[in-house]
């Protein structure tokens, strides 16, 4: 027994000797490079209402400053005037950057692959589609809103990726047949007076 | 569709009533019996007895008993050998059924140098485990392990889309149950629902399926049960061998193949090689209406070893590569609650596009590289010790559907890293009792290769471990052996990981867990044996229970971690009785098993978050007490000459104690009724094989309350059928093999499937595969 204590203690050595031989990596592992900034993300959604007629420009405002996750979101609403015309653009941000990526721009080049649709509810206000993607299909990007009576609800804003724009109303902005995955879905407050 | 598919079906009809027709003589008689060691007259377990005229075959048990059946009467030579034995040739004139015992010259050590060396089954004294064979692998050759596996009463599996299989044992899966790869603890990033296991199943010749808590001889993990692949000995004498095999599945219109050659080195006697490579290329699978686009499977392997072996030392070195490129069902990406609304109440995915090879994103590249060397010396005539090294690399990218012309960037790209080291010591203790003692260290790095643009899910960690355990075996009596062990392991875990706010942090974890084994087999008469188990086990929470925090995509929800948590610890019972009744007529073999685990970590819904995609539903790693009990059944019954029907059950349930519940994604009730035809001879096709199948599986009924976003799926029951024979030609034999699944093209959906909320499973499917084998093996 004894010889086979003497072996047992050669084995465990020479595992102890394997497990110890570590690679030049360590100090990578504990201490890695800091994330590189969410190019993807989405952290800031502004519907930027340009009034016109003598309408004033007015500004709905969403952030989430550390994107999905974390901290939950604020928003900033001015109210629209009522019975009024808009041009209206949505911007989106990426504010993790810096300076911040305007990923409005990415849905622009891709235009073809996207489209934004809106839906309010209790509050009246129509859009119309001003842009269009190299297809002469609708973004959304760009649009005209006229505000009718005034009236307190909510206007959800939807961007669908990979959208079947030829869908029956679909260019026409009803989302019912759009089919696509969900990009961006905000439901601002609003207010009309 | 229907119309060529049973066009494509016909011949697998004719072939086996052709058979049955030609079948004159009356082939009914059995041959049985026990090998023995001739000096001491020890049963030699797992001999092989094989008949090499017919092609024909029998494993014996761990008793050394063997059961040859449906042999005709006349001279028969029997081939008969074990590992460490020569090769015996016996003559034997049947007449009758005969009972016989063959003995054969033996050296113990080299027995146990190999029992070591391949985990063989007989380790499992009391634990219920159940083999397929390359036989079954075979008729499954096409497919995933995971789905192999599925075969095996108790077992099934998570699915995500038909690409992507997890195997389940007793209900449990990923970290709850550890995979061992030639020997080596497998690390491929299981820990994720949607991470299939990157091995090459064709790399070996027979995988086990232990189904009780096994820590004490493999350490953390193994709650539910050890999946072991278990490479074939290596030749040892002079003259080449080997095999290739080719497949074609109608449904993913996909390819495959693998090859093998071995041999011995002439002139160093001892000294063997083996060389394997193979790989499947598959286009998109089919639904009964639809195509399941992106569902392409691209994987390749490729392993090379070299053994040698003597009565003193052994030492062997293996190498085996594999690659995996797959395609995520498209209409699985979904971006948010309100899409997967969508998709739940539309009932087609919202994606279909024309067939195609090609893959897109999301899609997942892995590669596994795994190198093992080890080496055994005999100290003594009986005791051996034996040191065994791994080292694994697994490269893992996941590519999701981004914006920017990035769905190139991997999202995921982790790079992971795993050195495994055991010493044991085979020892005897008297005359009976012999058993094993030793050490074994774990030292793993995940690192996250920069340059994806997306902050990690997993953070970069480093973990260590190291444990000791004894497990001895001692015989009662010749028909009651017992076992008993105990582990004792300690963790270590360092992890890195930025904040939101991008601050550093450097968190430690220990963990100490041990575990103990006890369990028996009695072997009641010839025809009955029982084991019994009872067996702990244990598993350190992985890093991603600990520290996730983020949107899950797949899973449209956002999952955070808890660094609070402890290791899971697991108790579990299980009885196994194998018995042949009625002359062999019926043979049933049962399994009852309880498990009860403590601190079982999962996710729990806790809220809703708003982000800029909507509102999220938010999940919690959590620790509850479990429960898990059930039933795993096969029953065959010889109805007549070649005819046999065979059953076979399983069923599970999960309590969760704490909330009084059952738990989510448990497997449902399922039900395999066969109708077996079998026949030795015709002509010159030997070991003529159909089979017709109905495939049922229960809806679940047992779910938790509001976990869920829909309810699941119904019952469905799917018909197979298949057939295979072997022609010798000359020294050489070639195999051939028809395969048809889900035969009716049924429209289901699967409650283990995780995306059952997106499209319908498979539909009808046909593998055509042929083997041609040369050499002598």
């Amino acid at each position: 027994m004894n010889t086979n204590l003497k072996y047992m203690s050669l084995a465990i050595f020479i595992a102890a000797a394997i497990v110890g031989c570590k690679k030049d990596k360590n100090e990578d592992v504990l201490n890695p490079q800091p994330p590189s900034n969410e190019e993807e993300v989405i952290t800031t959604m502004i519907l930027s209402f340009n009034g016109l007629t003598g309408a004033g420009d007015k500004e709905l405002r969403f952030t989430d400053a550390d994107g999905d996750g974390g901290g939950a979101p604020i928003f900033d609403l001015d109210t629209l005037q009522a019975t009024a015309n808009y041009n209206v653009s949505i911007i989106l941000l990426n504010e993790t950057a810096s300076p911040a990526d305007t990923i409005s721009n990415e849905v622009l080049d891709e235009g073809v692959d996207h489209q934004f649709f809106f839906q309010p509810t209790g509050t009246n206000i129509t859009f119309t589609y001003a842009d269009a993607d190299g297809n002469g299909r609708p973004i959304g990007l760009q649009t005209t809103a006229v505000t009718g009576a005034a009236s307190v609800g909510t206007l959800k804003v939807t961007l669908r990726h990979q959208p079947d724009k030829s869908g029956t109303g679909v260019s026409g902005g009803d989302i019912t047949n759009a089919g696509g995955e969900t990009d961006i879905e905000v439901i601002f407050p609003m207010v009309i007076e | 569709m229907p119309v060529r598919f049973l066009r494509l079906l016909f011949p697998i009809l004719c072939c086996c009533a052709a058979a049955w027709a030609h079948a004159q003589p009356v082939c009914d008689l059995v041959l049985s019996g026990r090998v023995i060691d001739n000096h001491d007259r020890q049963p030699l377990s797992y001999a092989e007895v094989y008949v090499p005229a017919l092609g024909k075959g029998a494993v014996a048990d761990q008793e050394g008993r063997f059961v040859l059946a449906e042999l005709c009467p006349g001279p028969l030579i029997v081939r008969v050998s074990h590992l460490g034995c020569a090769p015996v040739m016996r003559t034997i004139q049947l007449l009758d059924d005969v009972v016989m015992e063959i003995k054969l010259e033996h050296h113990a050590e080299e027995l146990k140098e190999f029992e070591v060396l391949q985990q063989r089954p007989d380790e499992h004294v009391g634990q219920a485990n159940k083999e397929l064979d390359k036989a079954s692998m075979e008729k499954d050759a096409g497919r995933s392990m995971g789905e192999m596996l599925a075969r095996i009463p108790g077992v099934s599996s998570l699915q995500s889309g038909p690409t992507i299989s997890k195997t389940v044992i007793h209900g449990l899966s990923g970290n709850r149950i550890l995979t061992l790869n030639q020997g080596i603890r497998q690390e491929d990033q299981q820990w994720g629902t949607e991470h299939a296991p990157n091995l090459d199943p064709l790399s070996s010749d027979r995988i086990t399926v232990v189904k009780g808590a096994a820590s004490v001889q493999y350490g953390s993990d193994a709650l539910g049960g050890v999946i072991i692949t278990e490479p074939v000995e290596l030749p040892r004498e002079r003259g080449v061998s080997g095999e290739v095999r080719g497949m074609g599945m109608l449904n993913s219109r996909g390819v495959g193949g693998n090859a093998l050659l071995q041999g011995g080195v002439g002139g160093i006697p001892g000294l063997g090689w083996r060389v394997q490579g193979s790989g499947r290329y598959l286009g998109d699978s089919e639904a009964p209406g639809y195509v399941l686009s992106n569902t392409g499977v691209r994987e390749g392997g490729a392993s090379a070893s070299v053994g040698y072996r003597d009565h003193r030392w052994n030492a062997s070195a293996y190498y085996s590569y594999f690659t995996r490129d797959l395609g995520i069902l498209r209409a699985s990406h979904i971006g948010n609650l309100t899409d997967l609304n969508n998709a739940i109440e539309s009932g087609t995915p919202w994606y279909v596009g024309d067939f195609t090879y090609a893959i897109a994103s999301p899609r997942q590249q892995v590669q596994h590289h795994l190198i093992k060397a080890d080496g055994g010396y005999a100290i003594s005539e009986r005791d051996r010790i034996v040191l065994t090294y791994g080292y694994q690399a697994d490269d893992r990218q996941e590519y999701d559907i981004r914006r920017g012309g990035r769905s190139d960037i991997p999202a995921l790209d982790l790079f992971l890293t795993t050195h495994t080291a055991d010493a044991v010591l085979n020892h005897w203790a008297g005359k009976h009792i012999h058993g094993k003692v030793g050490v074994s260290g774990v030292y793993q790095e995940n690192v996250n290769v920069p340059g994806t643009g997306v902050r990690p899910l997993l953070p970069n960690y480093r973990k260590q471990s190291g444990g000791v355990f004894l497990l001895e075996h001692l015989p009662l009596s010749p028909n009651v052996e017992l076992e008993a062990g105990a582990r004792i392991e300690a963790t270590q875990l360092d992890v890195a990981k930025y904040t939101f706010d991008n601050v550093l942090i450097t968190p430690q974890h220990r963990f100490t867990n041990s575990a103990f084994t006890i369990g028996a087999n009695w072997s009641v008469k010839d025809s009955v044996r029982l084991r019994f188990n009872v067996g702990s086990a244990y598993r350190p929470p992985h890093v991603s229970e600990l520290y996730s925090e983020g949107l899950h995509h797949g899973a449209a929800a956002i999952e955070r971690g808890d660094a609070a948590l402890s290791s899971e610890r697991s108790l579990k019972g299980t009885a196994d009785l194998e018995a042949l009744w009625f002359g062999g007529r019926l043979r049933t073999d049962l399994t009852l098993y309880a498990d009860r685990i403590d601190h079982y970590i999962y996710l729990r819904p806790d809220g809703v978050e708003l982000t800029v995609r909507g509102a999220f539903p938010v999940f919690q790693y959590v620790a509850t007490d479990v429960f898990l009990y059930g039933v795993d059944a096969t029953v065959q019954l010889k109805l007549a000459q070649h005819f046999s029907l065979r059953n076979r059950t399983s069923l599970v349930r999960g309590r969760d104690l704490a909330q009084d519940e059952w738990l989510f994604q448990m497997p449902s009730d399922r039900m395999e009724n066969a109708l077996l035809f079998e026949l030795s001879q015709v002509g010159k096709w030997s070991a003529i094989e159909c089979a017709a199948t109905s495939q049922v599986v229960f809806a679940q009924s047992r779910i938790p309350v509001g976990l869920d976003f829909t309810l699941p799926p119904d019952s469905y029951n799917l018909i197979g059928l298949s057939a295979s024979a072997t022609r010798t030609l000359g020294k050489n034999e070639m195999r051939i093999g028809l395969q048809a699944n889900n035969l009716f093209n049924t429209t289901y959906r699967d409650y283990m499937d995780r995306f059952r909320y997106y499209a319908d499973a498979r539909g009808t499917d046909l593998t055509l595969w042929i083997r041609y084998s040369f050499g002598k093996r």
